[in-house]
């Protein structure tokens, strides 16, 4: 996943003579970009049902297509195959995976080795709580029909795989807001309609 | 045309589907419908298409057809558009693709919209997703944002920001004097975010954390904050199970262990509250124990005084003992990190943790595994080789090959006594023989070997195991290889350690054929076993047995077992006089590496890297037949093979399997081990590879042609190639700077960059003086990682004084020479 960690920007070694600060060369890459090769945060975060279908997907790291499809497949099959009653991380890759079952859907996220992963348990649960709070007793289908909701509500609570506000009332308040601002109510109604 | 279906609607019916096949005949359709919508331009029903187009996304279908979509309605006046829109652009057009760029106008619109609910939309997909060049470009817009008074936007700019940071590092500084009073805020989200900005900045930059440290006093300001926190009453807003704001406790601590790295005052500054959050924070729900393992993990770090730490691994003690397995299993995790530098204090909680070896649960297993084999000392060898041994008998099959070598290691480093060790071995053979590890065979041979007054009661042990079980491998061929060497003590009954058995010459060579023939038996197997029949010809009298099992060997389909009996056949009759000298008692044999303690920690799946890989030389003698045969068919019987891919130093003499079964046992003392193969056996052998001689790659390289990547103002710039033995895909170019010019080039420095494609990685340079007239050069490696076999292309940047006025240029490089990059 997290691809070459080589030396990105060329380094230069003490007795190099150069009076840099730091003794690394800041470089001004125009159009080209170097991969850094160090990001302490949450990779992406995966919903999906018990029989492995997907219900939303967020990514926090640019990656092709084809491997974001290899990665959720491998996730999927990793955490479908866990046991119950056995702990609710794992590790893939180098990376530590979070995951927790919330009635018929699971809720997987993939975080840095540094990590903390009992909070990434919070984090999962207060979103949770969030669905929850908007849709009342939110359930899979509410999901299902009502996924760019739930997209609108992670992106209220979570950017770049950090947290944007730690109150709950707050995040439903913007949200509330933000539906209101929506010119066609007939076409987004809150409450799902099948 | 009538309206297009709801998005709803589409879902419902999609659901409907029975099969596959019916589900992609819906999508299809609808997408093509979708489609012919987007080709008429239509306003009013492209929100709802793109919404349909990302809810089959996510099933699996294609849709970049839908890209440009995204863009109109990000473009678009409509809040419900550009929410869609933002959303899709999320979704569907990451940095990867060509239009991504496209966006950075109308998200710059959005960032100064009037209403705050767009400028978030725009906030948050930068922040998510956007790639350098938008970064750039509107990082001025996300530090204005950073000072707004909003807390809305506020927060969002902050983790933009961090972004932004992430992808051009070079522009953290802007951010600096916005985070001026960032802490000062109530409002909790940007408390959060700005905590998250600063760690950031403290992670990637020493200056920016020696200021931070320094200037800003910034330890004092998080300690007030969180202080705070823990203090204040209920605060329903915040409150998770009775505490405040964990998520902002936990990024505060963290930012504390950045802070307090390696700096005494600031660590100092900080045991206070430390020990606080430790001892006051409510342990019943997860959520406090999330709070004090980043308690825990921070104390750890810092330069914390002795009192605290322990503290810290009584939490960790107490976590163990806690019925939430995933507790107990980050209390492991955490406990493996610090055993390293606080022994003694995770010693005393090793009964709990040998217990955790009993655990139900798979990870908790391995984890107290790993730290069980960190915790063995030469105190506590017995009792823990005894839990070791117990639990290696009772786990998964995954655990095996790891436990059996750190078992090995641990015996090996800590063995009260040889007896022990012997016993140990044998035990692990006979409990788990099938699953050591190849490499584990070699040493054990060795360590028997130089157990010098232990192999009587070796080789009885292992014949006794040989009775009764000959199904593991590994066992096996450390059986019949010991039983060939000390053959002799087995009959004749020397044994001091136990009751020496009565065994006679025949029923061991029953044995040693039994294996021979036998079906469980791999063809590694069988060899040994042959051997060890050879050498008991000059321990054992009975030599007719022997010789016909030989010379019937002689004709087995198995070349291997063929090859070597035909060569002992030869031994009894041609060099019958050499016998007896070739098939001695082997010497004791050096080791060629050890593992340490630290290693042990690391042993899973590690060990093979560390020790001299027995594997490479059965890999590579199959390409060297391969030559061989090649060399058949053109009859060429002049032609050598400098085929330094065999088995080593191979003498034209019949006691060449010996000598190769002492290259098996990766030894120093004897013939000189392979080095790692200069023919990479990654790439598909090319039969006539093996055939030229070595180095191979340096004569491609001698091939490619240097080239002249600058000359301007007399600075010229040569680049020399070489492609790097281990792995084809780095180039090697070193660059050869002169001046042609009177006066010399100071403070020179060289700077390269490549697309993204490639790495590149850049060495010191052998000065930074250019002499003038060409009287020398300045010279300096550059390793460009290029696994895509794209064409090379360069842009560099040079900086230099020349005759007192600092000059900097930029050029490309475009004309590298195609086998530079093929």
């Amino acid at each position: 996943m997290r691809s070459f960690s080589l030396h990105t920007v060329g380094k230069g070694s003490d007795d190099s003579g150069l009076d840099q600060p730091g003794s690394e060369y800041k470089f001004f890459g125009y159009q080209y970009s170097f991969r850094i090769s160090y990001f302490k945060m949450m990779h992406f975060l995966l919903l999906f049902s018990r029989q492995g279908k997907l219900r939303l997907q967020k990514w926090f790291l640019p990656l092709p297509e084809r491997e974001r499809k290899k990665i959720v497949k491998d996730m999927t099959t990793m955490v479908l195959a866990r046991k119950p009653r056995t702990c609710n991380f794992l590790h893939w890759k180098d990376l530590k995976v979070v995951y927790k079952r919330y009635a018929s859907l699971y809720f997987c996220c993939a975080l840095e080795d540094q990590d903390n992963e009992l909070m990434a348990l919070e984090t999962l649960h207060r979103y949770v709580e969030l669905l929850d709070k908007y849709f009342g007793n939110v359930c899979e289908l509410d999901i299902i029909f009502n996924f760019e909701k739930a997209y609108f509500i992670l992106d209220e609570f979570l950017m770049g795989g950090e947290i944007q506000e730690t109150s709950k009332q707050s995040v439903a308040r913007s949200i509330e807001a933000s539906d209101m601002l929506q010119e066609t109510m007939e076409e987004y109604m809150s409450k799902p309609a099948f | 045309m009538p309206a297009p279906i709801r998005l709803r609607e589409l879902i419902r019916t999609i659901r409907t589907a029975r099969t596959q096949a019916e589900e992609r005949e819906m999508i299809q359709k609808e997408c093509a419908a979708i489609r012919s919508s987007f080709r008429e331009e239509d306003n009013t029903y492209r929100c709802r298409n793109v919404a349909k187009l990302l809810y089959m996304h996510m099933l699996g279908y294609p849709a970049h057809f839908g890209q440009l979509e995204c863009l109109k309605l990000i473009a678009s006046q409509k809040f419900t558009d550009k929410r869609i829109g933002y959303l899709g652009a999320m979704l569907l057009l990451d940095e990867r693709q060509d239009v991504h760029l496209l966006m950075t106008n109308c998200i710059k619109n959005d960032l100064n919209h009037s209403t705050q609910y767009v400028q978030g939309l725009a906030l948050c997909t930068l922040g998510c997703m956007g790639s350098s060049e938008m970064c750039r470009d509107l990082a001025g817009e996300v530090e204005k944002l950073l000072k707004t008074s909003n807390s809305y936007l506020r927060k969002k700019a902050a983790l933009c920001a961090v972004h932004v940071i992430r992808k051009v590092p070079e522009l953290m500084e802007m951010f600096l004097p916005a985070t001026k009073n960032l802490l000062s805020e109530k409002n909790h989200g940007v408390l959060h975010t700005s905590v998250v900005l600063l760690t950031e900045m403290c992670e990637r930059s020493p200056d920016m954390l020696s200021h931070f440290r320094k200037n800003e006093k910034l330890v004092p300001q998080l300690v007030r904050i969180l202080k705070n926190l823990i203090m204040s009453g209920y605060s329903p807003e915040h409150d998770v199970s009775g505490i405040s704001d964990p998520f902002l406790q936990v990024r505060i601590l963290r930012l504390l262990r950045i802070l307090g790295k390696g700096d005494d005052d600031s660590s100092e500054a900080m045991n206070d509250i430390l020990a606080q959050v430790a001892t006051n924070t409510e342990t019943s729900k997860n959520v406090g124990n999330a709070i004090l393992y980043e308690t825990v993990l921070t104390i750890m770090d810092i330069k914390s005084e002795s009192g605290l730490r322990v503290l810290a691994i009584n939490i960790l003690g107490r976590f163990l003992l806690n019925n939430d397995k995933n507790i107990r299993y980050v209390a492991l995790t955490s406990l493996l990190k610090t055993v390293q530098t606080d022994h003694n204090a995770v010693q005393r909680h090793r009964s709990t943790i040998v217990d955790c070896l009993k655990d139900l649960d798979v990870s908790i297993k391995r984890r107290a595994m790993e730290l069980s084999f960190a915790l063995v000392n030469g105190n506590n060898i017995r009792g823990m080789m005894k839990e070791l041994l117990y639990f290696l008998d009772s786990c998964d099959p995954d655990f095996k090959a790891d436990c059996a070598s750190g078992i090995f290691l641990a015996a090996e480093k800590y063995a009260p006594s040889k007896r022990w060790h012997i016993d140990t071995i044998m035990r692990v053979l006979t409990t788990a023989g099938s699953y050591v590890r190849d490499d584990s065979v070699p040493n054990l041979i060795q360590l028997i070997t130089n157990s010098v007054e232990m192999h009587a009661y070796t080789v009885q042990r292992l014949y006794k195991a040989l009775l009764d079980d000959i199904s593991q491998q590994p066992l096996v061929q450390v059986a019949s290889w010991c039983i060939g060497e000390y053959g002799d003590l087995l009959v004749s009954g020397q044994c001091e350690e136990e009751e020496p058995i009565q065994v006679s010459e025949d029923e061991v060579l029953d044995v040693l054929e039994g294996l021979l023939v036998s079906n469980l038996s791999t063809p590694v197997t069988r060899g040994y076993s042959l051997t060890a029949i050879m050498k008991l010809s000059t321990r054992f009298s009975s030599l007719n047995r022997i010789k016909k099992v030989v010379s019937i060997y002689g004709s087995s389909i198995d070349v291997e077992l063929q090859q070597r009996a035909v060569e002992y056949n030869a031994l009894f009759k041609k060099y019958d006089h050499m016998r007896s000298a070739l098939l001695e008692r082997m010497p004791i044999m050096e080791k060629t590496a050890t593992n340490g303690p630290a290693e042990i920690v690391q042993t899973n799946g590690e060990t093979d890297s560390t020790i001299l890989d027995t594997k490479h030389l059965p890999n590579i003698t199959q390409p060297a037949s391969q030559a061989n045969d090649l060399l058949d068919l053109l009859g060429g019987n002049d032609v050598v093979p400098v085929i330094q891919t065999t088995v080593p130093t191979k003498p034209a003499s019949a006691g060449g399997e010996l000598l190769d079964l002492l290259g098996d046992l990766s030894l120093t003392g004897g013939p000189t081990p392979t080095p790692a193969p200069s023919v990479p056996m990654s790439q598909p052998p090319f039969l006539l590879d093996g055939l030229t001689s070595q180095p191979l790659f340096n004569d491609i390289a001698a091939v490619i042609p240097p080239m002249t990547a600058y000359n301007k103002n007399g600075l010229k710039i040569e680049f020399t190639f070489e492609r790097s033995n281990p792995n084809p895909n780095i180039a090697v170019i070193t660059i050869h700077a002169t001046n042609s010019t009177e006066a010399e080039m100071t403070e020179f420095v060289f700077q390269a960059a490549v697309p993204k494609t490639f790495q590149l990685q850049l060495l010191s340079p052998s000065s930074n003086v250019v002499p003038a007239l060409n009287q020398g050069s300045v010279t300096q490696v550059i390793r460009v990682l290029n696994p895509q076999k794209q064409q090379l292309r360069m842009r560099i940047k040079l900086t230099y004084t020349h005759k007192g006025s600092p000059v900097q240029d930029l050029a490309e490089v475009n004309n590298f020479p195609p086998q530079s990059w093929q």
